[in-house]
């Protein structure tokens, strides 16, 4: 209350229509909403530069594309599918789901929230627009790794703002959760009492904080590389590329564990729901996550052992990383022993979700024989690795998200989704997506490197299989896109708690979620 | 978390920069600028809050906003509600005024709800 005087912010809660609601909206569901539709968009951007390169190593030769073009699909598939669609549609369930889950009428920066938003599609469009310019989008990998990131066109310097305005936007939005989980809680919803969602999205929040300026600076030095003769990385002027190859990891790794710590949150709630159990070992799974994004810090080096470091250095990073498999198999044992003895039903949720604790620990396991240096020597930059992170972050990520959506989607829209089709886009997926990846892991065994267009004739028929197995899961997300464009539109009632066995504040508020919640904070006891 | 995150970001900083790397460094102050800004800007926000309470002829008004706050005590026979709208029913403005002096209330509610604390206040004050 203040003098009508005093100037001060209009506190309008109206809703403009059409356009101008999606462009100024403050409300955390809205951009929520707005934030997964962008990620499903570039995931289908992405997915279909998956296609194209697979479709060109459905033999050997060349058949569709030219080498740099390919080059040119593999690095921005990989980048737009991290940070356009992964880290984007976690944001979007960090915002619809954390201010429900802790009790919170909104965000803690509602406006701040609406700008990390809307920087994504400028960066995403700029990354997109790279492929009309003059020698076509970067080629060089998503890690953008010197000298070929020095020597590149105009798309490099395009990319390297693109990375840097999606830099900005991972920023505000973590800054926004961290703050909204740590300062808008519901009286008496303390930190241990939190939903593993809202716990695993905290220490997500606090990695990409950590590491973001490491990006920044890291790109931003390629930049002056290229454009203000600097040297950091340049070898002819006596700088160093492995170095950057340490300061990307030092990002990259923790990374890694940005996209993949909400899984373990989303996938924590939907198993208790669905076993009719408590989460076995809460406890446990909070001091897991947090031990696993402490231990991010510690592994870099071992994304490039084969560029040389002391066998000491080598040891070190080699038990260290295999020092992660501890707490994520405290993870994997708690989501089974939660599951064991329970009432379960297999729902679509439930099912993504299972699919994901099978399918992401034969990620891990690849992982654990990667972490071993004369090893990953042999395996460096085959397909191997390219099988191991697709378990990683498809059967992982991706497989969570779709969990997610299914999870959430009746609380959001109000309607249920078709079982019916979600099963099929389920066994579709899972099916699809281990044609697709499982080949890989011998084709890598057996030596034939990533990232080229063409191979030896003894690799045919596993990577002939591996594009089948492509097509088919690719061509199985058009019923993902069907069946949430029919849940919208319409469907079977869902009820205020939509599954018999939901616990958490989200599900005491009606189906659908109305447009303001929790204006009065509920008690949490 | 933020004295934790500050070290920690500015540790990584400060041992790149001190290998030559030191474009980090900036990146790292604008970061944990802006975390302590958002902190700090929630800290101050906290305590906000607006009171009203009628009592026999006294309307009292406490509220606090940020780092200011204040208390205003009108005669109710004196005071009158003003509802402003931009358009109908939305962008509303509610004031409490007497004697050539108007004190804005309901900046926390939407629309809605200050349509409807006007409504029960114009009540309020009449009986």
């Amino acid at each position: 209350m203040s003098d009508a005087a005093h100037a001060h912010d209009d506190h309008s809660h109206g809703h403009p229509s059409g356009i101008m609601r999606w462009l100024t909206t403050t409300n955390h569901k809205d951009i929520g909403s707005m934030y997964l539709w962008f990620a499903l968009i570039m995931l289908f951007s992405a997915g279909t530069m998956a296609l194209l390169i697979r479709a060109e190593l459905f033999q050997p030769g060349m058949q569709l594309t030219n080498p740099d073009f390919f080059n040119q699909l593999t690095t921005m598939h990989g980048l737009i599918m991290i940070f356009g669609a992964i880290m984007p549609a976690f944001s979007g369930f960090a915002n619809w789901q954390v201010p429900l889950m802790i009790g919170a009428p909104d965000m803690a920066f509602p406006r701040m929230n609406n700008w990390a938003f809307w920087l994504l599609p400028v960066a995403a469009l700029m990354l997109m627009a790279s492929f009309l310019l003059p020698g076509g989008a970067v080629a060089g990998g998503w890690t953008m790794y010197p000298p070929l990131f020095i020597q590149g066109g105009i798309s490099y310097d395009l990319t390297i703002l693109a990375v840097h305005i999606m830099g900005l936007s991972s920023i505000m939005g973590s800054i926004n959760i961290a703050t909204t989980i740590l300062n808008m809680r519901a009286p008496g919803l303390t930190l241990m009492k939190m939903p593993l969602f809202v716990w695993t999205w905290l220490i997500t929040a606090y990695l990409l904080i950590a590491t973001m300026p490491v990006l920044a600076g890291a790109v931003t030095m390629l930049l002056t590389d290229r454009n203000f003769g600097t040297h950091f990385f340049n070898a002819a002027g006596g700088g160093d590329p492995v170095m950057f190859q340490h300061i990307f990891w030092f990002f990259g790794h923790p990374e890694v564990y940005i996209l993949i710590l909400p899984a373990f949150g989303i996938v924590s709630q939907i198993i208790p729901t669905f076993a009719r159990k408590p989460l076995f070992g809460y406890a446990s799974m909070v001091y897991a996550t947090a031990s696993i994004a402490i231990l991010s810090f510690t592994v870099w080096a071992h994304h490039m052992f084969a560029v040389g470091m002391p066998v000491a250095a080598q040891l070190f990073f080699m038990f260290s990383t295999m020092l992660i498999a501890v707490p994520t198999g405290v993870k994997i044992f708690n989501w089974v022993a939660t599951m064991w003895k329970g009432s379960l039903t297999f729902e679509t949720p439930m099912l993504f979700a299972i699919a994901f604790v099978c399918l992401f620990t034969i990620g891990g396991f690849s992982g654990l024989v990667l972490a071993i240096a004369p090893v990953d020597i042999q395996l460096q930059d085959t397909y191997y690795v390219v099988a191991h992170f697709h378990y990683v972050l498809v059967s992982g990520a991706l497989f969570s998200i779709f969990a997610g959506i299914y999870y959430w989607l009746p609380k959001w829209t109000g309607h249920m989704y078709s079982e019916t089709l979600g099963k099929w886009h389920f066994w579709l997926s899972v099916i699809g997506m281990n044609i697709l990846f499982f080949p890989m892991h011998f084709l890598g065994l057996a030596g034939m490197p990533r990232r080229i267009p063409d191979y030896a004739l003894q690799f045919t028929e596993f990577n002939q299989l591996a594009t089948v197995g492509a097509f088919i899961f690719g061509f199985s997300q058009l019923i993902f896109l069907v069946l949430v464009l029919k849940t919208i539109k319409g469907g079977d009632k869902a009820t205020d708690r939509v599954w018999e066995g939901a616990e958490g504040l989200e599900w005491t508020l009606p189906s659908p979620a109305p447009y303001h919640t929790f204006e009065t904070a509920p008690v949490v006891r | 978390m933020f004295w934790s995150l500050a070290a920690l970001c500015f540790a990584m900083a400060i041992g790149f920069a001190w290998s030559g790397y030191w474009l980090i460094l900036p990146f790292a102050g604008f970061e944990i600028g802006l975390l302590a800004w958002a902190f700090r800007a929630l800290r101050s926000r906290e305590g906000d809050f607006e009171s009203l309470v009628i009592e026999g002829d006294m309307v009292v008004l406490e509220w606090h906003c940020g780092n200011q706050g204040g208390r205003r005590e009108l005669n109710r026979q004196w005071a009158r509600v003003v509802c402003n709208c931009r358009t109908p029913g939305r962008n509303c403005r509610l004031s409490l005024c007497s004697h050539g002096h108007a004190t804005e209330v309901g900046q926390y509610l939407n629309d809605e709800a200050r349509l409807q604390l006007a409504a029960t206040l114009r009540s309020r004050l009449q009986e």
